[in-house]
């Protein structure tokens, strides 16, 4: 008759239910009002992005992307944040002044200038659409799927499903032409495609402890990247919590992707599922492990260079509470000043997108919701200051 | 309708309140029968209207069906308008007519709701007999509803005993199992008055809002909200009191779960392919019969 489950009791509690309930403890606390929504979103299939492959021909895709009203958020957003400013900037000039201190509205979280030249660009704003990255998505409340990623005749794909979430930590770390950057988590390798789309890594270390998994990141290395460009990138199998001890100072750009208790799988899948009783004393380890990852990126970054930390958790204990005790311990046992870079641009250039939390002590928190059925996401951006703790003063996120 | 009645009959065309005659029927026989129905307490208009219904019938059938509704307690608005919605219940026999409100009375419909129930299921009438015992027999021996509890069912949902028994059953079954609710809530609540796609929308989007759990075995006490609130309350304020939600949520919510429900059915139907060969009398609560 086709009703499951019923007046049926299962010998055992599944790993989803104890991870819900779970949730439900801690979240509802957190999130307040917010989690009835993201408990839902989490509960109803996840939304997907395109990452478009640079690597392929992509004029036929955007056009068949674009039919189906998708839409590139990532050089979306920097257009609409200019109509935005352009409008407030028009209401300004409509009351008679040339140079207002304060905008109205929209326009004041976004930028002050009247003009906009890439120079006077917030960062993120200049970092999208500067990152090569195209990433379609259907609008607001659109649950059209994409269909399976197609060949073309060299054999590559010509998109990447995604979690368009997933790809805010990439633009976060804002790759330079030429950047040595380190993936430490690299696996399955998503994110890694991500930065090998910007096209102007001079190196891409990939590293992942996992030995499947690493073979999944090189399969999807096959299958996106031509093999001049593969040559640029060296995938690794260390534990990336040694990585501080193989070379320190080495890199320009350091992505920490960590595991974490992947809430959105958590609850949906069985398979694999960190809230197995068997697996209860890894679940509790993990912030250490995370903070252990975090510190060997930033003793792997170069002075002046740059470390995102992300993770696919709403839990503070994974997210927040790991960045200020990594800047703390850089501090006190490394004598490296960490300062947390605003990232409060992104909330405002890619609102249209996805639903951010708008209380995060640090960083940035992507919430699920029926409408923007992306993330959980939590991305934060550091970056080391060249010089000694004595030189310079430990900033906090402001 | 009138003006085809009226064309008939050169002499009514004439005098605009005259006697309309049935199309091809001597007028001084359309006054007899419209006679006949004024008697009965029709107004002169409604005996028109009534006349129009299924013209070639014979005059004592209609008369005895509309005696039958007005037996039943019916105006003669209330009993020209079923007619009118049904007009196969010109066709049967008096006997079957009087049988079957017999029948409905002794599940415990009385007058007022008799009349509103077959007011607004005219099939009521014209239900198969095995069918109405079936979703009679399921109600009362497999859903275990009281006899004043059917009553009160029927009262208040008639249309329960169109319903195929074996989706009857699963739309119980749901509300028993699934969301832990007692008959007494069931009957309190109207439950089979709100379509079962639409109580599975309002219970499984609560559920996944955690703001609905199925009661675990033994379990009396829950802070679930009331059967009552969620089937009753429109929907806007469905969303803005109980869910705590707004409609846009909502809406990309009905869309998520149909899909979801049509893989499903993909998948068992897959799954029902392979189990083809196994016996036929799988379910104990023995469903097939109540197919019958």
């Amino acid at each position: 008759m086709g009703v499951g489950g019923m007046a049926a009791t299962a010998p055992r509690i599944p790993a989803t239910r104890l991870a819900l309930h779970h949730f439900d403890m801690s979240y509802s606390l957190q999130l307040k009002d917010l989690w009835p929504s993201v408990r839902l979103g989490l509960l109803c299939e996840q939304k997907y992005g395109a990452l478009l492959n640079n690597f392929s021909p992509v004029d036929h895709v955007t056009q068949e992307l674009e039919l189906l009203n998708a839409t590139d958020f990532v050089s979306e957003a920097p257009r609409k944040a200019q109509r935005w400013q352009r409008g407030a900037t028009a209401e300004e000039a409509g009351r008679g002044e040339s140079r207002a201190q304060e905008g109205s509205g929209e326009g004041r979280t976004v930028m002050r200038a009247e003009t906009m030249t890439q120079a006077e660009m917030s960062p993120p704003l200049r970092a999208s659409i500067s990152s090569n990255i195209k990433c379609y998505t259907f609008p607001r409340g659109d649950i059209t799927r994409f269909r399976p990623a197609r060949p073309d005749s060299l054999g590559l794909l010509d998109y990447y499903l995604m979690d368009a979430a997933s790809l805010l930590p990439v633009l976060a770390l804002d790759v330079q032409p030429d950047d040595f950057v380190l993936d430490l988590c690299a696996a399955p390798g998503g994110k890694t495609l991500a930065l090998l789309q910007t096209g102007v890594c001079g190196h891409l270390a990939a590293n992942d402890v996992s030995l499947s998994r690493t073979k999944r990141l090189y399969h999807i290395l096959h299958s996106y990247v031509p093999k001049e460009i593969r040559e640029t990138v060296s995938v690794t199998s260390y534990d990336g919590r040694d990585w501080g001890q193989l070379g320190g100072g080495t890199f320009h750009k350091v992505l920490v992707d960590v595991p974490c208790t992947t809430d959105r799988h958590s609850v949906m899948e069985e398979d694999n599922n960190i809230f197995h009783k068997r697996r209860t004393k890894e679940r509790q380890m993990l912030p250490m492990l995370q903070l252990q990852l975090l510190m060997a990126g930033i003793l792997a970054t170069k002075p002046g260079g740059e470390v995102v930390y992300s993770t696919c958790s709403l839990s503070p204990l994974q997210n927040e509470h790991v960045i200020e005790r990594a800047v703390e311990i850089a501090e006190t046992e490394f004598n490296i000043s960490i300062h947390v870079e605003d990232l409060s641009h992104f909330r405002t250039l890619f609102q249209d997108t996805f639903s951010f939390f708008s209380d995060c002590r640090l960083g940035e928190l992507v919430l699920p919701h029926l409408t923007a059925n992306f993330g959980p996401m939590y991305f934060c951006k550091l970056r080391r200051m060249r010089g000694t703790v004595k030189a310079m003063p430990l900033s906090s996120h402001g | 309708m009138a003006g085809r009645l009226l064309s008939g009959c050169g002499r009514a065309a004439a005098v605009p309140r005259a006697l309309p005659a049935a199309p091809g029927l001597c007028p001084r026989r359309g006054c007899g029968e419209a006679a006949a129905l004024r008697a009965m307490g029709f107004s002169e208009e409604q005996a028109r209207r009534l006349l129009g219904l299924q013209p070639r019938l014979g005059p004592q059938r209609r008369e005895a069906a509309a005696a039958q509704l007005l037996l039943l307690g019916l105006s003669a608005e209330a009993a020209l308008g079923l007619l009118e919605r049904s007009p196969r219940l010109l066709r049967m026999p008096t006997e079957q007519l009087q049988e079957r409100a017999g029948e409905l009375r002794r599940l415990g419909l009385d007058g007022g709701q008799l009349q509103r129930a077959v007011s607004r299921c005219p099939q009521l009438f014209t239900l198969p007999r095995r069918r109405m015992a079936a979703a009679v027999r399921l109600l009362r021996e497999r859903c275990l509803f009281t006899a004043e509890q059917l009553r009160e069912v029927l009262g208040t949902c008639p249309a329960v005993l169109l319903e195929e028994p074996r989706l009857l059953h699963h739309h119980f079954q749901y509300a028993y199992f699934r969301m832990g609710v007692q008959q007494k809530e069931m009957v309190k609540a109207r439950l089979f008055r709100m379509p079962f796609a639409e109580l599975r929308n309002r219970h499984i989007f609560l559920e996944r809002r955690g703001l609905y759990q199925t009661p675990h075995k033994g379990q009396t006490q829950t802070s679930n909200p009331k059967l009552k609130d969620i089937l009753q309350l429109p929907e806007k304020d469905f969303l803005a009191s109980l869910a705590h939600s707004t409609p846009e949520e909502y809406e990309v919510f009905k869309k998520l779960l149909a899909r979801e429900e049509k893989e499903e059915e993909g998948e068992e139907e897959d799954r029902d392919v392979l189990y083809a060969e196994e016996d036929e009398d799988v379910d104990s609560k023995g469903s097939k019969r109540a197919q019958e």
